[in-house]
């Protein structure tokens, strides 16, 4: 079973190919704005460098958010072409769950992600992993209302952002990812799409 | 020579548009999805949201036109993306789609500028014939263009400020015409008058345009009018702003053809559905003996045909794209 993993939804391009839980190959870079330019040539290099073909992946696992807009739509955008075309099983993962799996901790886990203006992208799992807040665009003092009385938990981020409570950066761990979603239930390309979580703006001053 | 097809896709602004072309002259099949419905509740588009849109329909949009073709990717040669001008946003959607398929069927990526797309809209009705001129004239664009040969592009002149289509969309917004107002305005102005007196803007030696202080006297005389307390005869000022606006481009298209030699013109985008541009064009080329080509009106706006059809030059031309590409909002047209 050889699995595509692709997360674009930050500064970073997290992408690798895992097989039988042994990552083959991957890569972890910051591009920041260059990553349209860059996500699809890195992911051929990858390819490429390692001899791959790219019709031999069986699935394909693809963060859908939340994150940058326009960063989660490039790796979207990347893997429904390719699962669609060759008609590939895939399915998605929210960014959160890729932090909570990642981590190396064992308590409560608290990924959040800034996005402006007191406002963080946030979900809360329990030390068994089981969602307890689903991932959600909430004020930060509205989450650290709903974790005051949650004695021992950990926030996961690569932000600045000023929330209470333990915290522990996030760099992937993608075999363990891929092992804990491999076999999550794959969906219609068509039906692959960014879950932002939030309303454009323009769509807010409407409301 | 065997046949080449191109597949082209577009998405620089509201629309998702796949197309198949056969040697850069006949349509095999297309498809577009337009997000017109959308974009009106804001009174124009909003980026953000049309991005949205294209990922969601990207695959959608690939898949029924290769049914329409009954065609696979396989079978294509090569892979037209309009890479820019356009918001940055939308044109990632199309470019990430295209790089991603060439990747995975090993074809060539060919980049295509947005205006050359609306210049090839016109080998998709007959052969181009060169010298030419295209008048290009849509939402985005107000543009003059010499073509030596195919894929040999001299920009004249364009505008400085606003766009023709902009400008006619502002105005029709002055009238209380819904978005997108151009249209609206161009069938109210059939059944008005020239009467409201209005300034022909940059009427110079140069080939440019400019258009926002066109659209700044519509709201002005708007204003005074209302102040008055005189009724806007909404036909009448629709009939004035378009003898004017229209008068600005063929002042500068008969400089062009005069001081160039030109042969044949063409005219491109979304403005070329104009009708009062249609008939003035069709005059002034009548009395200098020029030939004249309008593509018909579902070429004039934005569509992956287009796209594919300039694909092929392209293609001839030998331009190819490797991975590295990125979408330009404001590419330039070489």
């Amino acid at each position: 079973m050889r699995i595509l993993y692709i997360d674009t939804s930050s500064n970073y391009l997290y992408t690798a190919i895992v097989e039988n839980n042994k990552v083959l190959c991957e890569v972890k870079k910051e591009f920041g704005h260059q990553l349209s330019e860059m996500a699809l040539p890195e992911i051929v290099s990858m390819y490429e460098n390692n001899s791959i073909d790219v019709k031999s992946i069986n699935k394909i696992i693809v963060v859908n958010g939340p994150g940058s807009f326009t960063g989660i739509r490039i790796g979207i955008t990347i893997a429904k072409i390719y699962a669609w075309s060759l008609n590939i099983p895939i399915t998605t993962i929210t960014s959160l769950e890729a932090m909570m799996i990642s981590s190396k901790s064992k308590s409560f886990y608290v990924p959040v992600i800034d996005a402006r203006r007191g406002y963080c992208f946030g979900a809360i799992y329990n030390d068994k992993k089981e969602q307890i807040l689903k991932p959600q665009h909430i004020k930060i003092v509205d989450l650290e209302q709903k974790l005051k009385d949650t004695k021992d938990y950990i926030v996961i981020t690569n932000d600045d952002i000023n929330i209470e409570g333990k915290k522990e950066s996030y760099n992937p761990d993608i075999a363990k990812i891929v092992e804990y979603f491999q076999d999550k239930e794959s969906i219609n390309p068509h039906a692959v799409n960014p879950d932002y979580l939030k309303l454009t703006e323009a769509e807010e001053s409407k409301l | 020579m065997k046949d080449i097809y191109v597949l082209g896709i577009e998405s620089s602004c509201d629309e998702t548009s796949v197309s198949i072309v056969k040697n850069g002259t006949e349509e095999i099949a297309t498809v577009i999805s337009s997000q017109i419905d959308i974009h009106k509740d804001f009174g124009g588009v909003v980026p953000e949201i049309a991005s949205r849109h294209h990922v969601k329909n990207i695959t959608i949009v690939l898949e029924e036109c290769l049914n329409k073709a009954n065609m696979k990717i396989e079978d294509v040669d090569a892979i037209a993306i309009t890479y820019g001008p356009g918001l940055i946003g939308s044109l990632l959607i199309g470019l990430e789609a295209a790089k991603t398929l060439a990747f995975i069927y090993n074809k060539p990526l060919i980049p295509v500028h947005h205006i050359a797309g609306h210049i090839y809209a016109n080998s998709l009705v007959k052969e181009m014939e060169f010298p030419l001129l295209a008048v290009v004239v849509s939402g985005g664009h107000t543009e003059l263009i010499e073509m030596t040969d195919h894929y040999k592009f001299n920009k004249l002149g364009g505008t400085l400020d606003d766009a023709i289509g902009e400008c006619y969309d502002k105005v029709a917004r002055v009238m209380d015409l819904e978005y997108p107002g151009g249209p609206k305005l161009d069938k109210l102005a059939l059944k008005g008058k020239v009467t409201y007196k209005l300034p022909i803007p940059l009427k110079d030696d140069s080939y440019n345009f400019s258009f926002s202080g066109l659209k700044s006297a519509v709201i002005n005389l708007a204003h005074n009018e209302e102040q008055r307390g005189n009724e806007l005869r909404k036909e009448d000022l629709a009939a004035s702003f378009q003898k004017v606006a229209v008068e600005s481009i063929t002042l500068k298209v008969r400089k062009a053809i005069l001081d160039k030699g030109i042969k044949n013109v063409i005219i491109a985008g979304g403005v070329a559905a104009n009708n009062i541009l249609r008939k003035a064009m069709k005059d002034l080329t009548d009395e200098l003996n020029v030939k004249l080509s309008i593509p018909p009106i579902k070429y004039c706006t934005d569509n992956a045909t287009m796209i594919a059809a300039a694909g092929y030059y392209a293609y001839l031309d030998g331009r190819r794209a490797d991975y590295y590409l990125n979408s330009a909002s404001s590419a330039k047209l070489n």
